[in-house]
């Protein structure tokens, strides 16, 4: 592309957002505010993810073996169960370690053992961690089947439940982060319409005059990535804001939840956002101009 | 130049514009086509810069075939020839300047080469002294007349013309006239639609008459032949 030509895209770019002044101010306005809402839900899925797979990395299985079951018998389950598709890890839990345990957990009410009277009633057991955690019904059920295991426990309920709601809210997401990629590409697509449409005359001129579909089309192209680009500068500096405040609001009260820090993470998604901006405009306008080229 | 052979165009709606057309228009012809309104001549004319594509036979211009030709070559075609329009078609918010340089703009002509080429048609067109003028401040027959210099800026080989006098009074027309004398005497082929029967008969160019889409008449040089 010669300099000349590309000197006259730039000017054909900001004469015609010029031009538009308040068409152009309201479009990218639009776009920031959608293009910011599209961040947020990014940023909530992404956070999403982060902390079921934090809760999901925490799944295991307990496997209480039966009474009578020799540490012999054991160490041969522990082979078996190591074994099994889709385990990862699996960790021997003496009784008396789980006796320990138990005590530590009491605390201050440890006198509650000496009824036990130094018997010990707690099973030895397995801790089961899988590779996959959805699989962990399943396989709490094989794990149930094997000789020797009295039974296979795990947080039935909650993680089913857990499973469920994680997986709704990254479709809901997901399908919203789309709906607003288009929102944009339409806005973009409808204000660039507006000046296509106005210059309508000007595109047949050129066509006559023998230029090609591409020259017609780059400026129209350069506008839209322009608003996009625009756009999404608002939006990008207003969802750093507002996730350094959120997450600092967080700690403060829900120490607990495994956010995502701000950095890299808010360069990663100034970028995603900046860059479906623009990848948004110049579809939406190259969409737009379409028809016009027709002459 | 100019080249077509048992050339058909049917509208979309059935309409049949042209019918068995067979024409050959050679280097530095100046050309009429005449005919009653709806005879066919806008039809000939816009498939020569393949705005309208025939439906069958042949049609070639400046060597290319019109018809086969893929649509990402068509605006090399329309390098190779100038068109001017009855309304002008200027556009309002650039001056006559800017109109002119525009047509080399927009196909990348080297810019060394604008300001040279420019004035160079405004003198032909005789505006040089008005290139400043935005169209509105101009009179049709100038308008016209930097809608001539924007179509021969780029040195087409032919200069098509859809009735270009068909605004204007009589003197004015001969304004034009003679400009399309001068780019004709320069070698330039010239194919102009017209209902001005004076213009026609006075100059005693080839003569195209067209009527239901069919050649009727072709001859060297003519008159009009219809009373107006
Ligand atoms: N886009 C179109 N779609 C359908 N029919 C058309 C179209 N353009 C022209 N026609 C028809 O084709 C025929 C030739 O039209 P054309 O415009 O070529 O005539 P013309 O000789 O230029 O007439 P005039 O002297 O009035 O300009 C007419 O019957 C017209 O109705
Ligand atoms: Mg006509």
């Amino acid at each position: 592309m010669k300099i000349s030509t590309l000197e006259y895209f730039i000017r054909e770019v900001f004469n015609s957002l010029k031009r538009n002044n308040w068409m152009s101010v309201a479009s990218i306005g639009t776009v920031a505010v959608s293009l910011f809402i599209f961040g947020m839900f990014l940023m909530l899925v992404m956070n999403m993810n982060k902390m079921v797979e934090s809760l999901e990395s925490q799944v295991q299985i307990k496997v209480y073996l039966e009474e009578d079951f020799s540490r012999d018998d054991a160490r041969d389950l522990e082979v078996d169960l190591k074994k099994m598709q889709g385990v990862e890890s699996v960790t021997f839990v003496p009784k008396e370690e789980a006796m320990e345990k138990f005590k530590e957990r009491l605390g201050d009410q440890k006198t509650l053992l000496e009824a036990l009277d130094e018997t010990n009633p707690l099973p030895d057991s397995f801790e089961v961690t899988l590779v996959q955690p959805e699989m962990v019904k399943t396989a709490a059920e094989n794990i149930e089947r094997l000789e020797g295991v009295e039974m296979a426990k795990y947080g039935q309920d909650v993680m089913e439940h857990l499973f469920d709601i994680t997986r709704l809210i990254r479709i809901f997401g997901f399908a919203l982060m789309f709906v607003l990629a288009l929102a944009t590409l339409f806005i973009i697509a409808n204000t660039i319409r507006l000046t296509v449409f106005a210059r309508r005359k000007e595109i047949a001129i050129m066509k006559y005059v023998g230029a090609t579909d591409w020259f017609i089309r780059w400026p129209f192209v350069l506008e839209g990535m322009v608003m996009g680009l625009l756009g999404s500068l608002i939006a990008s500096v207003i969802l750093r804001f507002s996730y350094a405040g959120i997450t600092a609001k967080i700690y403060n009260t829900l120490a607990f939840l495994p956010l995502i820090p701000e950095y890299p993470f808010l360069n990663y998604v100034t970028l995603v956002v900046i860059i479906g901006g623009m990848i948004m405009g110049a579809i939406g306008s190259a969409v737009s101009i379409k028809r016009f080229l027709k002459v | 130049m100019i080249h077509m052979n048992d050339v058909m165009k049917v509208y979309d709606n059935g309409a049949v514009a042209l019918n068995h057309v067979n024409v050959d228009i050679k280097k530095g012809e100046f050309v009429f086509l005449v005919g009653p309104s709806g005879a066919g001549k806008s039809t000939f004319i816009k498939m020569l810069f393949r705005e309208v594509l025939p439906s069958s036979g042949i049609l070639t211009v400046n060597g290319r075939d019109v018809i086969r030709m893929p649509n990402r070559e068509v605006p090399y075609l329309r390098r190779s020839l100038g068109v001017i329009f009855q309304d002008y078609r200027l556009l309002p918010d650039k001056t006559v300047y800017e109109n002119i340089a525009f047509a080399m703009q927009v196909i990348e002509a080297p810019r060394r080469m604008m300001q040279r080429n420019v004035n160079n048609v405004l003198d032909i067109v005789g505006l040089r002294d008005k290139y400043k003028c935005f169209p509105n401040q101009l009179s049709g027959g100038e308008q016209q007349r930097v809608a001539i210099a924007r179509a021969i800026v780029n040195s087409p080989a032919i200069v098509i013309a859809d009735e270009p006098t068909g605004n204007l009074d009589p003197d004015t027309s001969w304004g034009i006239m003679d400009i399309f004398k001068s780019i004709n005497a320069s070698g330039t082929t010239i194919v102009m639609a017209t209902h001005d029967k004076t213009i026609v008969d006075a100059m005693q160019k080839r003569v195209i008459a067209i009527e239901n889409g069919e050649i009727v008449r072709d001859e060297a040089r003519g008159g009009y032949g219809y009373e107006n």
